[in-house]
Parts: C-alpha cells; sequence; structure tokens
C-alpha cells in the first residue's frame, strides 16, 4: 500500500526531503525516531548519523568563514565499565544455574556472552566505526569550509587525556591530512587543559538531590519493569524476581542490545530486537529525564547544571577573540566528552536547550532531547565570517551535530549572529553566575 | 669449551675500546646519559648496504619507544625543588645553589601538569622519523601499501602513534591506514609475567648493585658547590638521592623546549656524569637484560612480542602489496627486546656490572626516546623462496646472533628458526619448572 502512494510523487518527495530535511525531522515524534533507529532510545549510546543531509545557508554577502572552534565528543565506543553489562549478565547466570531461563532465555544468555567477550579487555575504547564517524566528519569539516582549512592553515587539536578522544582526534586530523596535505596540524593531549576540557566541578557534581531523586523516582517508576520480557525469558517470571530485578534486567539488558550498534557486532540485533518500540520509548523516557537532571536546567535541583561547563565557553570565547588579529586564524578543534558537549549546548541554549522547568512531562514536547544533541561524535561547531581583517562585525553560526542551530538572543541575520552580540550575552550569563 | 676460547680472547680486546666508545660518546653528547630518556637526533643515517641479487623491501615490521615525553613523576620535579627551597630560605644555598634553584623553577613550571606526556620536541621527533623511514625505503612505503598502526594504552605511545600516521597523512594520498589502541593487544604488544619480574631484584642482586652503586658514588664535591653548610646537608639532605634527582632531571630538559634555555648538566663534573651513567646503566641490565645476577631470563619478558614478529613475517611471504605493521609501545619493552634479539651483542650475560661499559652495553644505544627496532623483508616477486631480512636498531643497520652470507642482511629461514628455537626452549624451562612445583 505504502509502496504504491509513494511510487507517483517520489521525485518530488525527495527533493522536498532535501530541502526541508531539518524541517521534515522536526516534525517528528521521538516515538518516530525510534522506530527509524532503536538506539536513539539509548541517548548517549546513540550513533551518529551516517549521513548529513542539511544545507548551509549562504553567508550575508561578503562575508568568509576564516576560523573555526569546535567541541567534539569521541566516536563510537565500546560501553566504559562492565557495571552495565555486569548487571544483568549476573541476573542472568544465576537465573540459570537455578534451571529458570526458557528456551529464548538460553539464547539470550548465549548472546549476551557473546557480547562480553567481545568486549572484554576493550572497555572504553574506540570502535572502528567510531573512527568513521570522526573521518566523515573531518572531511565534512575541510569540505564544507576550505577557506578555513586552506593550505598552510594552522589547526590546532587538543583533547582530553582518555585514549579514546586521542585516537578519536587522530583519526580526524589524519583524515583532513589526506584532503589537504598542507594543513598544519598540532596535536595535544593534556592534563594542564582539563581544568576546562573536562571540567569535574565539585558542587554541581551532586546533581541528584533528594528533592530530584524523589521526582525522579516518580516519574520513572511506572515506566521501568516490562512483564512481556520476563515472561519471554524466564520459565517462573514471578518467583525469579527474587534473584532478577525486573527494572534494573530491564533497563540494562536493552542498554547491552542497543550498545551493539557501536561495535563490530553491530549487524547482529538480536538482544536490540527483543524490544517492542513502546519498550524502547520508555526507556528513552528514562534516560532522557536523567540526563535533564544531570546537565539540563532542571528547577528543582537548581536548574545549574550547565554551568559545569562554564570555563570551557569562557575559553572558547577567549580563544575566539585571541584569533581576531590573525589573518588567518585556521581552527582549534577539541575532543572530549558527552558529558561536556550536553551541558554545553544547554549553556549556551542551542536550539532551546536551555529549556527550564521541574516537570519531565514537559521536555518530549518542548523539544529537550538529549539523544540527537550527543550521540558518539557528536560535535557543535562555531564557524565565524568576516569580510577581512578589518571587519569589525565578525558573525558567527554554530553548528549542533553539523546542522545550523539558533542561539538564545536577536540576530537579523539567523543562523548568522553577530559576535558582539554571542558575547554580550554569554560573558553576562557566565558574570551572573555566583560560584 | 676450546672453541670459545679464540672467539673470547677476540671478544675481550674489543673490550677496552668499547668502554672508551662510551667516554667518547658521553662527551660528543653528554645527553646521551640520559640513557632511556635520551633523544635519539632525527638524522639520516648513514647509507644502507644494498641488498643482494635485486631483492626489494616488502614488509616493514617496526617497534618504536614513544618520543621525546616528560618525566614520568610530579614528584621528579617537586622533591628536588622543595630540597633547594627550604635550604634557601634558611640561608644555606650557595651562589650556584641559588642559580640552581632558579632553573628548578624553571623547569618545573614548564612540566608541571603535563608528566608523561609528549613534548613538542617529541611530536616533531615522531614525524621526523616517521618520514626517514618512509623516504630510506620506498619500495616498502607507497600508496598500494596498507599501513596497521598502533599503540600500547600508554598516552606518550598514542600521541607518538597519532603523529607518525599523520606524517603518513601528508605523505600519501589514497592512504590505506588503520590505527589501533587496544588492551586487548597488550599480550604482544606489551606483555606482562609477573613470575618473571618478580625474580628482578632479588636481595642479591640488589646487594651485588648497592654495592657498585657506593662504588660509583661521591657526592661531597657537588653538595659542597650547591650548599654553604655541609652540617645541615648531613642532618637534613639525602645526598645520593639529591644528586640521582638533579641528574635525571639534567637528562629530561633535552626532551623539552627548555633544552635551549638551561641546562643541569653543568654542576656535575664529567667524571661525575659517567658514574651516574654507570649506575642507571647497571640498574637497566639488571631489570631488562639478561643480567646472570637475577638469571639472565628478564629478556623473555618480551618472548610473546618477538613470537608475533616472526609469525608477521611469515604470513606476510605471499602478501601482493607493501605492508607495514608500525607499532608504538614503551622503552622497557624496546630494551628487552633488543636483549632478546641479541642484536649488536646486547643479549650478553654476565654478572659483573663493572663490565658492561667495556662489553659494549650501553642503555642510550639500545633504547633511547624515539628509537625502534625495525625488521625489514626482501624478496625478488612473490614466488622468491629466499626472503632475506635486516633489522635496524635505532635506525642503524644490526648484527643478529646468527650466521650470514650476506651481513647485514640475513635469511629469512634461519632468523626464523633461530629465534623460535630460543623461545621455545624456554617455554619448555619453564614448563619444566611448573611441573615440578
Amino acid at each position: 500500500m505504502e509502496n504504491k502512494m509513494i511510487r507517483l510523487p517520489l521525485r518530488s518527495l525527495l527533493i522536498l526531503f532535501t530541502i526541508h530535511s531539518s524541517l521534515f525531522t522536526s516534525s517528528q515524534t521521538v516515538m518516530d525516531l525510534i522506530r527509524e533507529k532503536p538506539q536513539y532510545a539509548s541517548c548517549n549510546y546513540n550513533t551518529y548519523p551516517d549521513t548529513i543531509k542539511a544545507v548551509l545557508t549562504p553567508a550575508p554577502a561578503g562575508k568568509k568563514p576564516f576560523y573555526m572552534s569546535h567541541y567534539g565528543r569521541h566516536g563510537s565506543r565500546y560501553i566504559s565499565s562492565r557495571t552495565g553489562y555486569d548487571t544483568p549478565y549476573d541476573m542472568m547466570n544465576h537465573a540459570d544455574s537455578v534451571d529458570e531461563l526458557t528456551p529464548t532465555g538460553r539464547r539470550v544468555l548465549e548472546e549476551m556472552r557473546l557480547v562480553m567477550d567481545d568486549t572484554e579487555k576493550r572497555w572504553g575504547e574506540l570502535t572502528s566505526y567510531g573512527k568513521k564517524q570522526h573521518r566523515q566528519i573531518a572531511r565534512r569539516m575541510v569540505e564544507r569550509f576550505p577557506e578555513i582549512f586552506c593550505k598552510g592553515a594552522r589547526v590546532n587539536a587538543i583533547s582530553t587525556t582518555v585514549p579514546r578522544c586521542m585516537e578519536s582526534m587522530g583519526t580526524a586530523m589524519i583524515e583532513m591530512l589526506q584532503i589537504n596535505p598542507e594543513l598544519n596540524i598540532t596535536m595535544d593531549a593534556s592534563k594542564r587543559t582539563m581544568w576546562y576540557m573536562n571540567h569535574q566541578d565539585k558542587k554541581l557534581r551532586k546533581y541528584m538531590t533528594k528533592e530530584a531523586q524523589k521526582a525522579y523516582d516518580k516519574y520513572t517508576s511506572g515506566l521501568l519493569g516490562n512483564s512481556r520480557l520476563m515472561e519471554l525469558i524466564f520459565k517462573n517470571p514471578d518467583i525469579v524476581q527474587e534473584i532478577v530485578e525486573e527494572g534494573m534486567f530491564n533497563y540494562y539488558l536493552m542498554k547491552m542490545g542497543l550498545f551493539q550498534s557501536n561495535t563490530h557486532l553491530y549487524q547482529n540485533t538480536y538482544l536490540q530486537d527483543l524490544f517492542l518500540t513502546e519498550e524502547l520509548y520508555r526507556m528513552w523516557q528514562i534516560d532522557n529525564a536523567l540526563w535533564y537532571v544531570q546537565c539540563g536546567g532542571y528547577k528543582v535541583n537548581g536548574g545549574k547544571q550547565p554551568y559545569t561547563q562554564r570555563f570551557l565557553l569562557r575559553q572558547i570565547i577567549a580563544d575566539a577573540d585571541s584569533c581576531f588579529q590573525l589573518a588567518n586564524p585556521g581552527a582549534q578543534l577539541r575532543y572530549g566528552h558527552e558529558t561536556c558537549l550536553l551541558p554545553l549546548a544547554c549553556l549556551m541554549g542551542i536550539n532551546g536547550l536551555d529549556y527550564e522547568t521541574d516537570n519531565f512531562e514537559e521536555l518530549e514536547e518542548k523539544g529537550w532531547w538529549c539523544s540527537s544533541v550527543f550521540p558518539m561524535g557528536s560535535n557543535i561547531q562555531l564557524v565565524f565570517y568576516r569580510k577581512d581583517i578589518k571587519d569589525q562585525d565578525v558573525l558567527v553560526k554554530v553548528l549542533l551535530n553539523e546542522e545550523e542551530a539558533s542561539l538564545p538572543f536577536a540576530t537579523d541575520c539567523a543562523p548568522y549572529y553577530h559576535w558582539k552580540d554571542f558575547k554580550a550575552y554569554y560573558l553576562k550569563k557566565l558574570d551572573a553566575y555566583k560560584e | 669449551m676450546r672453541l670459545l676460547i679464540l672467539p673470547a680472547i677476540i671478544f675481550m680486546a674489543g673490550m677496552t675500546a668499547q668502554a672508551q666508545d662510551v667516554m667518547r660518546e658521553l662527551k660528543a653528547d653528554v645527553n646521551r646519559s640520559a640513557g632511556t630518556n635520551y633523544a635519539l637526533p632525527v638524522i639520516k643515517t648513514e647509507n644502507d648496504t644494498p641488498a643482494p641479487g635485486g631483492k626489494k623491501p616488502f614488509y616493514i615490521n617496526h617497534y618504536a619507544c614513544p618520543s621525546s615525553y616528560y618525566l614520568q613523576k610530579e614528584e621528579y620535579y617537586d622533591n628536588p625543588l622543595e630540597v633547594f627551597m627550604k635550604a634557601d630560605s634558611l640561608g644555606k644555598l650557595t651562589r650556584l645553589g641559588k642559580d640552581v634553584l632558579r632553573r628548578l623553577e624553571i623547569i618545573h613550571n614548564d612540566a608541571h601538569n603535563r608528566t608523561t606526556e609528549l613534548t613538542k620536541h617529541g611530536a616533531e621527533q615522531s614525524r621526523g622519523m616517521m618520514k626517514l623511514l618512509v623516504e630510506r625505503f620506498p619500495e616498502a612505503f607507497t600508496d598500494k601499501g596498507y599501513y596497521s598502526i598502533r599503540s600500547v594504552v600508554q598516552n606518550t605511545a598514542i600521541l607518538t602513534m597519532i603523529e607518525s600516521a599523520a606524517q603518513l597523512s601528508k605523505m600519501y594520498h589514497p592512504l590505506n591506514i588503520r590505527t589501533t589502541i587496544s588492551h586487548e593487544e597488550q599480550r604482544f604488544m606489551n606483555p606482562q609475567d609477573k613470575d618473571l619480574t618478580d625474580d628482578r631484584t632479588d636481595s642479591l642482586t640488589m646487594e651485588h648493585y648497592d654495592r657498585f652503586a657506593a662504588l660509583n658514588t661521591s657526592e661531597i664535591r657537588l653538595m659542597e658547590s650547591l650548599f654553604n653548610d655541609q652540617n645541615y646537608v648531613a642532618k637534613y639532605i639525602s645526598p645520593y638521592t639529591l644528586s640521582q634527582q638533579l641528574f635525571r632531571l639534567a637528562g629530561s630538559i633535552q626532551n623539552t623546549d627548555l633544552t635551549k634555555k638551561t641546562t643541569l648538566y653543568d654542576i656535575f663534573t664529567s667524571e661525575e656524569i659517567h658514574r651516574h651513567w654507570r649506575k642507571n646503566n647497571a640498574w637497566n641490565y639488571i631489570n631488562y637484560g639478561a643480567c646472570k645476577l637475577n638469571g639472565a631470563r628478564q629478556p623473555y619478558l618480551q618472548r610473546a612480542v618477538l613470537r608475533n614478529m616472526i609469525h608477521m613475517g611469515d604470513s606476510m611471504l605471499k602478501r601482493y602489496a607493501p605492508l607495514a605493521h608500525v607499532r608504538y609501545t614503551n622503552e622497557r619493552v624496546l630494551m628487552s627486546l633488543a636483549c632478546l634479539m641479541e642484536l649488536n651483542d646486547y643479549g650478553l650475560e654476565t654478572d659483573n656490572l663493572d663490565s658492561l661499559e667495556a662489553l659494549g652495553w650501553a642503555d642510550y644505544k639500545i633504547a633511547p626516546l624515539g628509537g625502534s627496532i625495525v625488521m625489514v623483508h626482501y624478496r625478488k616477486d612473490r614466488d622468491d623462496q629466499d626472503v632475506l631480512v635486516k633489522v635496524l636498531l635505532n635506525n642503524k643497520e644490526a648484527r643478529l646472533p646468527l650466521k650470514t652470507d650476506c651481513a647485514p642482511y640475513y635469511h629469512w629461514n634461519d632468523v626464523k628458526r633461530y629465534y623460535l628455537r630460543k623461545l621455545y626452549r624456554y617455554e619448555n624451562e619453564r614448563f619444566n619448572e611448573k611441573l615440578k612445583k
């Protein structure tokens, strides 16, 4: 049926899709996105899009890109600690030892063993897919902004001291040199820059206050369980609850399944396929709310979480300012983590991510969807434009995952913003934050 | 036994010459005294011995140390500085002492929060070394080649790897490259064997070393030059430790941007520098060489690395396009590997720490920063049954412990047989020991 309907206007539909891709995406619901790509439900384990369809708006007359400032997350990796996998795996082994697994349950356990074996000694390491993401992103960066990545251009890349970030940086730089071998690239990964590259805020780290926990528990209480899954896997789902905690089991098994899209086992979707779209959607709700508590403007814990990235934003501003004196400043690329990228996006209010509420139910409607913000390989690119070095009216455009994004202050040339407005807005915001 | 006498006599005659070599080399470049912290210069080496009968390189099997980096621990920078600051606050420093304090502050600030990180010099060194290698073997490095490049999960090695890969990417388009950094590969990149390493410093070995170190220690002159009150030194300072700390810092400066701005070597006499080097060299020999004091087995820690090197060589015999395996590990692995492979007689087995210098066992020649062991495989064509290999140790053609009719080239089958036999003999010994237990 569907095929027949599409056949006639296919060409025109495709054109429409290309032109209005961002519009088209935004009209999709979270449920649609999960149906298309189940790992969307796993929030920070979501993978980066394989292709970027968004078209870039031409800059106002005479302005040319001359500098890029970037913060990117490492690419797809193996899960960083074994706890997430051990939780359901231990429960399954326990249940197996008392002969509580159905035939499906036994197959599930077999698949879990496969995953455990594959991950052993690779915890947290960048996968081939992660490297591919960074090659593609780097390639597009150079191809989209040849004026910035021109012959002899300075590309100053730094990374946190975490190996997967260093390798992401290296992979990106190797690819850039493939396109333009004349780039003047420097790389570094130093404890010296960790204070802004991966700031650990002692005060704000305690985001799960008593009040927040209470509200979060209330919100998730109806979402955690999965009796259908229990019946599928265990012979006596009610008795087995003595050793298998349903909520935890459901949550972590689902994560384990969805995680595989980041590894070379991506073709094996057996574990992922155990779950219905509605169940995946509930997982998204649980996690999206958790990330909101941790990184967003959640009023119940004070709404200050985005300020964990105040040093990073200040550094980005200072770096940019110091570059304007140069004829060809090139690019400053920073490779780090989603736990910095998401709060940075919230702090900057990119695409309305600075939305503040005390009600988790509002998040979906208001577009606070963390999976779209910080998948593996995610990045924020600030692209700067001017006529020439004397041009005082520098413009900046923000790309979130390579698509043009909006900022929370006025402009007369969206998606371009005046740098002086950018600076004034954010410095005022940062100055108002009391340590 | 009799058979061994003649080579032994020739060997002894060479000893004095080798000892003088070390003295001369340290004098020519004092930075060599830093041993494994010596930054191997990026210099085009002498011309290669041409390969026999039209053979061409088709496979490069490369193992390297990280390039120049800051010292491993903050305390290496903090501790001597604290000693000098305290002495200064009590007016116990001489004029030279005050000047050294000023220099220590500069060195400390430069390295603060950068321990175990690649320096700018290290980044350039890594690119430079790769460029030299590529230009030296153009037949093996082509745009049709495959580059498999890996590193241990240690930040210095990772950055060294990334820099050299970036150099390759500058030179080849397209570049068929694959990078790998994984704990999963630790078993052949940086193997661990607690049973073996527990034997390194037993009490008898330590007794020998301590005696050797005592004979090579005299810090009175240095302390008098730095501190104006020797009672204070006697009460509050360990001259042995402080001197060692200062010497370590002196050697590390060459790896940083400070190399043109400051030094600490000037506070030592050449005799003291020589003695410090002798102590460190002996310590490296005990830990990574085939030192008889602890059983002469430590190089076998790298047996999996060598086995992997051999197996990789074998699996490349029928390859069409050239391939390079480029690996970055740490200087400890390289040092033991060179000893295990007995390159240039570094497999030396002795219990006499005093003789190391005379026998030519010098750490800076074996595993300096930026150093490498590269096995280059040669053949005429894919059907050539007689593959030859040549090994480069720190970019120089090296001698292997077996006969050949075309040195520095060796027949692959001989090389393979020699090393595998050596490894299996050891494995068998270990196996039998376990059975006895």
